[in-house]
């Protein structure tokens, strides 16, 4: 009985998720379109050079710079491009923008999923301690450290680490070295403070809304009905609380994602010198380099629409409350 | 009626409508003022200057009635909110960065004053050894450079006083501030409140397009706009608030939505009163406090996003702003490290007094939280 | 005579809170024998519910605190008690039913989920066999369908369904003593009358005692062996049903009784008792009904009333019967 009308749910979520990705495309199109005309000209030339020389082309563009390429027909030509995955020339690094990314989104990843684990299970731990103990020391500290962690600039804070732990103290290298392997430990060792930047916010964010989700549920009834039934603390706060708190705090999680955690990785990127994708993108300003800005926006987009489909629909699955008979 | 109403009611419109024909004379002279400006004569005032005026004679209009009639409201609030000792720090820090803005210019040094002689100093006691080559002797001499008291922050590379450089960042980040959060939560209002009210097909778009808005990610968002249109400051501070809206309107609607059906919306009903009167007397009160809280919670968002851009390099060239001079300091992080250190510990500051204030507002604002 | 399985002297239960120290529960005795119901009587507030809850030991701690007294179940003292011993009993020997069962059920695991896991703490069975004790037991309730039942969540049950269910939770490890703190009172008439079906079931079915706390006389009378009325913190009056129903001796039980609506008679004003409820942090001095009392003398101002034996069982606490023995 559950399945199909959970089916169902997840057909019409997707649906709904292919809507959006298509307004986004449309929507960078538009600034795209809107914005001072010979650059954008420019990208999109790129799009039906389809690696060919850019030069040449550029100069037959700016050739035909009086005449006006029917709009619908760039916007479909971006649109199919788009989707078959050819997603331009990079002019600045001379490769195709699917051969730039392939070659760098590696690091962007490994950079915000070990702040994601690192945050989210340091988070969840003090969060849930600090509610259980309200009050205590250990809450206040928690408390105000989290408020910190919140207010402390995080483009600042790489640079205040690099600062003392690099320069000052020669701990660590100034700059990320790409010439190490991904999957050792020298790796590890030098994304510590890259790690520690992104995920100080993440943390801070995580345990103040872990401790609230908790406060919320402690003071329910079923937890007096639990501790009657003579289940040990343990049991209490760790399945019956807990599983009632995870439901609002995944939703809250979620709706970070997009504002702080992207952010934070492109400035945190940019500070430590990691070539992921949001350097490469903040190379790409400077060197005029449109297509890759494109394409890094228009991805990040895609990668939140995922992420936000996923959570809905597990928060759907999860909830025994919601049913939509 | 009785004779005391009898008497008021003539006075009370005199006032309403005298308080209107004020209104009205001074926004007729800044439009003029504005023609001529821009038609005969050259810039009589800075554009930021009419918003200011113009923002000004608004809140005299609508804002002193209003404060004045909610005067007991305003000291129950202050009353619960003024317990809380972190919330009145934060405020008391906002105040003083507030007065820093307006009268730090006039007693520090031009922050573009460029002085060679002067440069790489650190800040007061503090003392720096500096190798220098000197081209007569062909060796490195080791000089001590020590603070002055001129300098109390020291200066850059290219001898620009700190301090300065720090008090004009203040007014570029009050501004951006005050300004992209006032633009982002008036549209996160409107679009909360119209598809709160409206409901239906209408609610349904608008959430649609929020839903939208939102897989963009803010601040990559941001760049990519900026990176189009070109750095400007008034560019940023408008598209700060053309993309930072999505949050409030989302709260706004829900709160409107819960409160649409709360009993005391059908018992204004059933005592007849009418839509707008409900809107008005009703709906907008219980929501302007959620939108104080959020404001004053927005305002640091918006301000690390100035800062974030000018730290990268997409700030308004023109304008001193902290993420500028702490992108200085990140260049020359092994000599003059204290460049990096100041504009960051402001803007921390500042975020962090926001937040105190903020939360201290939504635990008074909150009639179950027990202050 | 019937044993008594539970044993409370001189409990008091204070709330120690911003505004003053709240005397839920004043010093109050009493026992509970083996496989009796006793109803716990009296208005909101009284510390009817304080006191079930100071017997399982789920007094929330910061503010509230067991400052005195001894609560001896089966001569164990509960209040001596180390916790991980008490929290044994909770649950498996003492078992606790409570007013609302759609908040004091776990609304994100199922009814059947959640008294299995009960069986499974203190029983140590197997999940096959709390299984099967679970739909034995929500048989016994009486609800239709167990099987499917068992693995509906609690806000996919009725009302009516959804007190059953945590009435079944209680009995799953066959408790000596069942608390149930107004288990009728969140519920429409017609239900009201099938859970005390229930009950009245369990207690010719089950050898358990029953400690029913309730405001409504009327079920009292239809459930109760014994009444114990409480009033600000402290006992009124204890008697069997029969007798303190036809004989009440506190001026408080008489007017409780008295502004019972009689369907035979016509009147036209509902009979009340003048006044309001004592405030428990700042009580009146002596017998705390003396403000609203229109038989009071000069000693109840002074005085807390001691117990007085009127018959064999029944007992008043005032002092219009200070001529008997204690």
């Amino acid at each position: 009985m559950k399945k199909t009308w959970l089916r169902d749910y997840i057909i019409k979520r997707l649906l709904y998720a292919i809507f959006i990705a298509w307004a986004v495309l449309t929507i960078t199109f538009v600034l795209l379109r809107v914005g001072p005309t010979s650059p954008a000209d420019k990208y999109l030339a790129n799009l039906t050079a389809r690696g060919q020389d850019a030069a040449q082309v550029v100069a037959a563009i700016e050739a035909r710079y009086g005449v006006d390429i029917p709009i619908y027909e760039q916007y479909i030509n971006y649109i199919v491009n788009l989707g078959r995955g050819d997603w331009g020339w990079s002019l600045s690094t001379s490769m195709p923008v699917m051969e730039l990314i392939k070659t760098h989104w590696i690091y962007s990843f490994q950079l915000i999923f070990l702040s994601s684990i690192f945050a989210a299970i340091l988070g969840i731990l003090i969060g849930i301690y600090s509610a259980v103990r309200q009050y205590s020391k250990t809450d206040y500290a928690a408390t105000f450290f989290s408020f910190i962690g919140i207010s402390i600039p995080n483009f600042w804070l790489g640079v205040m680490l690099i600062l003392l732990f690099s320069v000052k103290l020669g701990l660590f290298k100034v700059y990320y070295d790409t010439g190490i392997p991904l999957l050792s430990l020298a790796n590890l060792q030098q994304l510590i403070l890259p790690v520690i930047t992104l995920g100080t916010g993440m943390l801070a964010g995580y345990t103040r809304y872990t401790r609230s989700a908790m406060l919320d549920n402690l003071r329910k009834e079923f937890v007096r009905t639990a501790r009657a039934k003579g289940l040990p603390e343990r049991t209490v706060i760790g399945k019956h609380v807990f599983r009632n708190a995870i439901l609002p705090l995944i939703t809250i999680i979620m709706f970070d994602l997009g504002s702080i955690v992207f952010g934070g990785a492109y400035l945190t990127e940019i500070v430590f010198g990691i070539p992921g994708l949001g350097q490469i993108s903040f190379n790409a300003i400077f060197a005029d380099d449109y297509a890759v800005v494109v394409a890094v926006t228009v991805i990040s987009a895609f990668l939140i629409l995922m992420i936000n489909l996923i959570t809905d629909i597990t928060y759907t699955y999860l909830d025994p409350r919601i049913r939509y008979d | 009626m009785t004779n005391r109403l009898k008497n008021i009611k003539p006075i009370a419109q005199k006032v309403g409508s005298t308080k209107n024909r004020i209104f009205i004379t001074v926004i007729a002279l800044i439009g003029i003022t504005v023609l001529l400006d821009i038609f005969v004569v050259e810039k009589i005032f800075n554009p930021l200057t009419y918003l200011y005026i113009a923002l000004g004679t608004l809140l005299v209009r609508y804002g002193i009635p209003l404060l004045y009639t909610s005067r007991r409201l305003i000291q129950y609030y202050w009353q619960r909110a003024s317990k809380n000792r972190l919330a009145v720090s934060g405020l008391a820090f906002i105040l003083f960065l507030i007065l820093l803005a307006f009268i730090g210019p006039l007693f520090t040094a031009d922050p573009t004053a460029v002085n060679f002689e002067e440069k790489n100093l650190p800040p007061l006691g503090f003392t720096l050894e500096e190798s220098v080559y000197d081209l007569k002797t062909g060796q490195f001499i080791t000089n001590t450079i020590t603070g002055v008291g001129e300098h109390p922050l020291g200066t850059d590379d290219k001898g620009r006083d700190l301090l300065a450089m720090i008090v004009s960042g203040a007014r570029v980040s009050l501004q951006v501030g005050l300004f992209a959060t006032g633009i982002a939560i008036a549209l996160g209002t409107l679009i909360g409140v119209t598809a709160a009210y409206l409901g239906g097909k209408m609610d349904n778009i608008l959430m649609r397009f929020t839903d939208i808005m939102m897989t963009f990610p803010f601040f990559l968002l941001l760049v990519f706009i900026v990176f189009i249109f070109g750095p400007n400051l008034a560019l940023i501070v408008i598209v700060i608030g053309l993309t930072g809206w999505t949050g409030t309107a989302r709260l706004i609607r829900s709160e409107t939505l819960s409160l649409r059906t709360r009993e005391f919306i059908m018992a204004s009903k059933a005592l007849g009163a009418s839509d707008r009167r409900i809107i008005l007397s009703h709906l907008i009160p219980n929501v302007i406090s959620l939108i104080i809280v959020i404001a004053t919670l927005s305002i640091p968002g918006v301000i690390l996003a100035e800062a974030a851009l000018s730290f990268i390099g997409l700030g308004d060239p023109n304008v001193a702003s902290w993420g500028m001079i702490l992108k200085a300091g990140q260049q020359n992080l092994d000599t003059t490290w204290w460049v990096a250190v100041a504009p960051g510990v402001m803007l921390f500051l500042t975020v962090l007094g926001f937040n105190f204030l903020g939360d201290g507002l939504r635990d008074a604002f909150d009639p179950r939280s027990n202050v | 005579m019937e044993e008594a399985i539970l044993r409370i002297r001189n409990l008091r239960t204070y709330f120690f809170t911003r505004r003053g120290v709240v005397r839920a529960v004043d010093g109050i005795d009493f026992d509970l024998l083996k496989s009796e119901c006793l109803c716990l009587v009296g208005e909101s507030g009284c510390g009817k519910t304080v006191t079930a809850l100071s017997i399982l030991g789920l007094i929330d701690s910061p503010p509230g605190r067991i400052v005195g007294g001894e609560i001896y179940y089966n001569n164990l003292n509960l209040l001596e008690c180390p916790p991980d011993q008490l929290r044994r009993i909770r649950g498996k020997e003492i078992a606790m039913v409570f007013q609302d069962a759609q908040s004091a059920l776990n609304p994100v695991f199922t009814i059947g989920n959640q008294i299995v896991e009960q069986v499974k703490l203190h029983l140590g069975a197997t999940t096959r066999e709390a299984k099967e004790k679970a739909l034995s037991l929500l048989e016994e309730v009486g609800i239709p369908t167990p099987e499917k039942a068992a693995t509906y969540y609690p806000h996919q049950l009725s009302g009516g369904m959804r007190q059953r269910a945590m009435i079944a939770m209680s009995l799953s490890c066959d408790p000596q003593i069942l608390i149930a703190d107004e288990p009728t009172t969140a519920v429409d008439v017609t239900v009201k009358a099938q859970i005390l079906d229930i009950f009245n079931q369990l207690k010719n079915t089950r050898q358990m005692s029953l400690l029913f706390i309730t405001h409504e006389l009327g079920i009292v009378s239809e459930i109760g062996d014994r009444i114990l009325v409480m009033y600000g913190g402290r006992v009124a009056e204890a008697a069997t049903v029969s007798e303190l129903l036809n004989n009440p001796k506190h001026p408080y039980t008489a007017s409780l009784i008295r502004c019972l609506p009689d369907i035979t008679q016509v009147k036209d004003r509902l009979e009340t008792i003048p006044g309001t409820v004592p405030s428990l942090i700042d009580p009146p001095g002596g017998c705390l009904f003396h403000p609203r009392c229109d038989k009071a003398l000069a000693i109840c101002r002074e005085e807390t009333p001691p117990p007085f034996t009127i018959a064999e069982g029944h007992t008043v606490f005032c002092h219009l019967y200070s001529h008997l023995e204690r």
